[in-house]
């Protein structure tokens, strides 16, 4: 009912303080665990073997204590676009794709076959997959932690001339800006709604919906300059250089528990390369 | 001191339900949760009941996170009421067959720090762009757009080919209402109009809007923190405190008991304050004071007692 509620829908980049065992772990570990489900996600092409990794991600929401509605919203804003590609591939795809496969409907010169079927299927299936993993990983770690993990994981590479605190920093105020936007969008078009704007209109007229939300963009675009602006000015303000010889508030200290989750990640990686499932 | 306060709002109530009939704007019973269905649910809004009579100034006030900004997004049906009812001028804004474009266009709301809204380089385009939206013809669309800008206070021929990144922020702020005016409507909403505007803006603003009040039957929502602002210019207003009305009704009643307000982070308007302490040091001035005016005279009236 509410059209103006952006955010509500928006998990990626949010902090979900609550205490748990994912809560709890040593970024560095997080984030490499994260990119080796990552990798499985992307290397799992079969049916059995997404229903694994899905069932996999609803592990990963249990544990990380987040209610599952709520990982599930971020879903919400992307459903239109699913159902898009979902319907382009049924129609278009045709024979072209594996055309061995056995076909399933057929009407006029709309050809479904099964592997089409299945292509569609795994990659909701992926979409939803990778929400999860990357939702999870955003509501159990603070944007600090993030910064400190990517920065110490980054660290050995400095020798080859990687800025690993700069590109830390850039990602943690990427993340950082997601609500922030969100949030200034919403209230811009409230603004804009409150003085005669329509927004939205038909889905397919792209041209005027563009247009539409040039009152939207504009100002939005001034507002993410202006905030970079001042960010750079505060960060100046107290001194901010870079990275040489910079201190940290928080010390990340690594138990052996939180390397337990990096090795649990490669073994799912690993039986999910390996496991026979049926292609 | 609870007993007070109770009496004043239920006085308050009563008042309500006398009055109901002839208002443009019902608000009942209205109840909002923030990010509802999420884990960072949290209650704005817990059973306000306010009404907006035709040509009157009503003032909103309240504490940061009172929840003002979220009852003025109901006035236009930015938000549908889920718990609750709104009714502006016969539509029933929590059905989804409202005509919530006429609502919007009845009821213009201009937020804080308006001046954000402005898009078009041209001052002229930018107040034009809401009623652009109408389908006026080009006559009608150049008298709005004049009327508005001429309403503000800033003169049509001298800004309307202004870039609007050279207007100083008052300037600004006026463009901005004005993008709001120009849709003509019948109620304006204004959240916190003066803030960070210069004195003399300020004051400049103020007029301009009870000037619009007296010459065009304007009704007024103002929201604000400013207590000498809203003394100065509302016929009525609600007081919110963490989401509900505490007190409601003519400024100087409501202001009259300024430890009632205390409780809710709020002070009287400073005119108030010097009378009330004045008399709490035994100099017999009249405590209900609103405006430096009004101060004044009370404090003269007591000097000429004296002699």
């Amino acid at each position: 009912m509410n059209e103006f509620e952006l955010l509500r829908n928006i998990t990626i980049g949010q902090y979900l303080p609550v205490d748990s065992y994912l809560h709890r772990l040593d970024p560095r570990a997080k984030i490499l665990a994260a990119i080796l489900v990552i990798a499985a996600v992307t290397f799992t092409p079969s049916l059995a073997g997404n229903a694994c990794l899905l069932a996999g991600g609803l592990a990963l929401v249990w544990l990380g204590r987040i209610p599952l509605a709520y990982a599930l919203r971020g879903l919400l804003p992307a459903v239109p676009i699913l159902v898009f590609l979902a319907v382009m591939q049924l129609v278009f795809f045709g024979r072209n794709y594996d055309p061995t496969s056995p076909v399933v409907f057929q009407w006029r010169w709309i050809v479904v076959t099964g592997a089409v079927l299945k292509l569609v299927v795994v990659s909701a299936a992926r979409f939803l997959e990778l929400l999860l993993v990357t939702s999870v990983f955003t509501l159990s770690t603070k944007t600090t932690d993030l910064t400190l993990g990517i920065e110490s994981l980054l660290r050995p590479f400095q020798r080859l001339r990687v800025p690993a605190h700069e590109l830390a920093l850039v990602v943690t105020i990427a993340v950082r800006f997601v609500p922030t936007l969100a949030l200034e969008a919403e209230r811009l078009m409230k603004a804009q709604a409150s003085r005669g704007a329509r927004l939205g209109g038909s889905r397919w007229r792209f041209i005027s919906r563009v247009r539409r939300s040039l009152p939207i963009l504009v100002p939005l675009v001034t507002y993410a300059l202006r905030r970079g602006e001042e960010l750079i000015v505060a960060m100046e303000a107290r001194a901010y250089t870079g990275g040489a010889g910079r201190t940290a508030y928080t010390v990340l200290a690594s138990r052996p528990g939180d390397w337990l989750a990096v090795g649990a990640a490669a073994v799912f990686l690993a039986a999910m390369l390996l496991a026979p499932f049926p292609a | 001191m609870t007993a007070s306060r109770a009496a004043a709002s239920a006085a308050g109530a009563r008042a309500e339900i006398g009055r109901a009939d002839g208002a443009l704007i019902h608000v009942e019973d209205l109840w909002h949760t923030y990010m509802a269905g999420t884990p960072f649910a949290e209650a704005a809004l817990r059973g306000v009941t306010m009404h907006v009579y035709p040509g009157e100034v009503v003032g909103v006030i309240g504490h940061t996170g009172s929840g003002k900004s979220t009852l003025i997004q109901y006035l236009n049906g930015l938000l549908r009421p889920a718990r609750g009812r709104v009714v502006v001028a016969g539509h029933e804004v929590g059905r989804s067959n409202a005509g919530i474009e006429a609502v919007r266009r009845l009821v213009g709301v201009a937020f804080q720090d308006p001046e954000d809204q402005v898009f078009e380089p041209l001052v002229g385009d930018d107040v034009a762009y809401g009623p652009r939206q109408l389908g006026l013809a080009a006559e009608e669309l150049r008298a709005r757009v004049r009327w508005a800008m001429e309403a503000v206070g800033l003169p049509f021929d001298a800004f309307k080919d202004r870039y609007t990144y050279t207007l100083s922020g008052g300037e600004l702020r006026k463009t901005a209402l004005a993008g709001v005016l120009a849709m003509r409507p019948q109620v304006l909403v204004l959240d916190e109009p003066t803030s960070g505007l210069d004195p003399a803006t300020r004051l400049d603003v103020r007029e301009r809007l009870l000037a619009l009040r007296r010459r065009d039957g304007l009704t007024l929502v103002l929201v604000s923190h400013d207590m000498d602002e809203i003394a100065g210019l509302a016929d009525r207003v609600y007081v919110l405190h963490a989401g509900a009305v505490v007190a409601s009704g003519p400024p100087r009643e409501v202001f009259a008991r300024p430890d009632a307000l205390a409780p809710y982070g709020l002070l009287p308007p400073f005119p108030t304050q010097v009378c009330v302490r004045l008399r709490a040091r035994g100099i017999p001035v009249r405590g209900d004071a609103l405006t430096i005016e009004e101060a004044g005279a009370a404090i003269a009236a007591a000097l000429r007692e004296a002699r």
